[in-house]
């Protein structure tokens, strides 16, 4: 394989890396502060 | 200490020091005056929302740090949780609400609580970014009347807005004598 194609296995394991760090942290993602009854 | 400073803490056993989740949203009683509970992460990069919640009268204190609770039974099921803490009204942020005062003065934006620290979650007051921009601190009475749009604060409040924290802490205890004066 030629460096275009290592180029494009690269980048495309790049990508799904940041998908998986993307839906990884809006798993954990919170930072609420959530009134009960009689919202002020 | 702030509301936003809990969120992320680690929630540690008081007997035993272990670490057992980790703060996810804070929910917040506005005509109390403080937290009635938390919601919880699970602890470790990978792990998700956990299932269980810790109820405020399950929590020892709340630290700089940590949170601290007496041991891991602390942590309770919705089911068996308050409904407020069990199912939190994830619609209503307090976060953005606008504080208005008696009199009809815009005192600005809610962007934080601010919550005695050591204690179990008494809110005494509200970090909010002001109508001419900055950010600002008022103290709130004990009890908070409410209505279904502002936070509504009596118009003393505009005399104990402070720039930070520590002047927040020396204005609560002032400002709440002069409520009870009038």
């Amino acid at each position: 394989m030629g460096a275009l194609d290592w180029l494009i296995i690269f980048l495309v394991l790049l990508a799904v890396a940041a998908a998986a760090f993307v839906v990884i942290r809006r798993r954990r993602r919170g930072g609420g502060v959530f009134a009960t009854r009689g919202k002020p | 200490m702030t509301a936003s400073q809990i969120n992320g803490l680690p929630v540690v056993t008081v007997h035993g020091g272990d670490d057992v989740a980790e703060v996810r949203d804070v929910i917040y009683n506005p005509e109390a005056g403080r937290l009635v509970g938390l919601t919880l992460n699970k602890r470790g990069f990978f792990s998700g929302r956990s299932r269980e919640v810790l109820p405020a009268e399950a929590i020892h204190a709340i630290g700089r740090d940590a949170v601290m609770i007496a041991d891991e039974s602390s942590l309770v099921a919705p089911a068996d949780a308050p409904d407020d803490v069990g199912h939190p009204a994830t619609d209503r942020n307090v976060i953005g609400n606008d504080v208005l005062t008696e009199g009809g003065t815009s005192l600005g934006v809610v962007r934080d609580l601010a919550l005695l620290v050591g204690s179990a979650g008494e809110v005494v007051g509200y970090q909010i970014e002001k109508p001419a921009g900055g950010h600002g601190y008022i103290p709130l009475p004990a009890q908070l009347a409410v209505s279904g749009a502002a936070l509504v604060v009596p118009d003393v409040t505009q005399e104990f807005i402070r720039d930070d924290l520590v002047g927040l802490g020396a204005a609560v205890d002032d400002f709440r004598a002069r409520l009870g004066m009038q």
